[in-house]
């Protein structure tokens, strides 16, 4: 299957999220799973990272599921497209 | 003629031609349109903008079109009013209402954005718009394709209630009901955006788009009479319309066109989501998510995509933000209404409340000039008010029944009336 590309917001919404490896966590669980971090913005309490994902669908899939199930909150690149 | 000289990534540089992108390649920030501001010194001027059309492209130079307007030919210069009575209840001197509750043809300030979007879209040869929205974006999205004869694409999250769909059906989009959650939403979208050679008007279009709500900004300066509010009050959902009417006025003071009076903007949210508020009240710059929770469902957005360029200009201007409850809310869309005939969404009633709130803590002084976004109209939204009016009395058809309604009524109007 062809490898895709997922550009996503990742926010570390705390101080707890901030301070665990979870990045390299996934990796572990992943490690067919590329990841490229093209921006951050990280502090005691909050972290921001614009990272562009790659490999099989389902891969990738499901790296970006364990961050949600590790809290971060995950999110397209463009964030919120719904709009009043 | 036109101005612009392409497009910059607001994050590192970078520069683009003008096509349907919208973030960075490199680094993913947002791209924003570059324009020759000194090129436009002395041909841009109080009477070039006064000498055209009566509408929202007569800022056509500080827009990022290269053709004729196609489209929001009948929209914006929305009434800017003096409320007078409003000025007595809340004690300042100064208050003025910039309304677009009155924005033809859908009645909200996405008319601005929307009207640049489609010209844009039609410019760079798409012939398919669209949009993700629950109300405002969507109706004007529909109204605006419709009549520039495109086909347009509305997507929905599947469980909108059927009054919401209505104001867009009308204009015949193509609508589909998107089954899942927000977050599914979102994600289809980004993959639709960039999969179809669409116009997603607030994704691959967003650079332009975002343009289009200078004009809130460039309409407040000139029907103040060529001079800019001390004090401008802003909701704030995705964060595209504060930052940009920032941007308006700092635009028309570089030209020359105002006295720059240092304005300062301020940033109003909804208590149960005030994502942006909490970061300024903080002095934080990055926004920390949250699951909106109020009935000023137009700007609930958890994590605003322009959160972080509303809470620099907040900054940059030395303005402030404030949050209001649903309570404070419906409050002020009635006060605003009884004091000065305008009837907004909640997304107005916010804007309202947190005014007063800054007020009262001293934030706004009282003798400076202010003046209150206005974005969207209250005949959209009935159900907040729905049960918090008083219902009409009933009486049989005899003048001895009106007689005792009205000495009734004269006792009740002697009482003080709550805000």
């Amino acid at each position: 299957m062809a490898k895709v590309n997922k550009r996503v917001w990742l926010t570390f919404g705390s101080r707890s999220l901030v301070e665990k490896p979870i990045l390299w966590q996934m990796a572990r669980q992943y490690p067919d799973v590329s990841f490229d971090i093209r921006q951050a913005s990280v502090t005691a309490e909050i972290g921001i990272m614009a990272v562009l994902f790659e490999g099989e669908p389902d891969e990738v899939a499901g790296a970006l599921d364990y961050l949600k199930s590790r809290g971060l909150t995950v999110e397209p690149i463009e964030k919120n497209m719904i709009e009043s | 003629m036109s101005y612009v000289r392409g497009l910059k990534c607001r994050e590192c540089g970078q520069a683009y031609p003008e096509k349907g992108v919208h973030v960075c390649e490199t680094c993913f920030g947002p791209l924003e349109v570059q324009y020759d501001y000194a090129a436009m010194r002395g041909k841009v001027t109080r009477e070039s903008i006064s000498a055209g059309p009566r509408n929202l492209w007569r800022y056509r130079d500080l827009l990022p079109i290269n053709g004729t307007p196609r489209s929001g030919l009948h929209s914006g210069m929305t009434p800017l009013k003096r409320a007078r009575n409003l000025e007595k209840v809340l004690g300042v001197r100064e208050l003025y209402i910039k309304d677009d509750s009155a924005n033809y043809p859908t009645w909200s300030y996405k008319e601005r954005v929307v009207s640049v979007a489609i010209t844009k879209a039609i410019e760079l040869g798409y012939d398919t718009v669209g949009c993700a929205s629950t109300g405002n974006l969507a109706n004007s999205v529909a109204a605006h394709a419709a009549e520039a004869g495109l086909r347009a694409f509305v997507m929905i999250p599947h469980d909108l209630e059927q009054g919401k769909v209505l104001g867009s059906l009308i204009f015949n989009p193509t609508m589909v009901r998107i089954e899942g959650n927000y977050d599914d939403v979102n994600r289809l979208c980004s993959e639709i955006a960039d999969k179809y050679r669409w116009a997603i008007v607030n994704v691959n279009l967003r650079p332009f788009y975002t343009e289009g709500a200078k004009t809130f900004g460039f309409e407040i300066a000139e029907q103040m009479g060529w001079k800019l509010p001390k004090h401008t009050v802003c909701p704030t959902a995705g964060g595209t319309i504060l930052p940009k009417i920032y941007k308006g006025y700092r635009e028309f003071i570089h030209l020359g066109l105002v006295e720059d009076n240092q304005p300062r903007i301020y940033s109003a949210q909804a208590a149960g989501c005030n994502p942006v508020v909490e970061a300024i009240q903080a002095g934080r710059d990055l926004i920390k998510p949250q699951k909106p929770k109020t009935i000023a469902k137009s700007i609930a957005i958890g994590n605003p995509a322009d959160g972080f360029y509303v809470v620099q200009a907040v900054k940059e201007s030395g303005g402030w933000g404030a949050d209001a409850t649903d309570a404070e809310i419906v409050d002020a869309i009635k006060l605003l209404a009884r004091t000065e005939g305008t009837w907004t969404e909640p997304a107005g009633g916010t804007t309202l409340a947190a005014t007063i709130k800054l007020i009262e803590s001293g934030r706004i002084p009282r003798d400076e000039s202010i003046c209150v976004c206005i974005t969207g109209n209250g005949l959209k939204t009935v159900e907040v008010v729905v049960d918090q009016l008083e219902p009409p009395a009933s009486i049989p058809p005899s003048l001895d029944a009106f007689d005792r309604l009205m000495s009734g009524r004269a006792t009740t109007e002697t009482l003080p009336v709550a805000v």
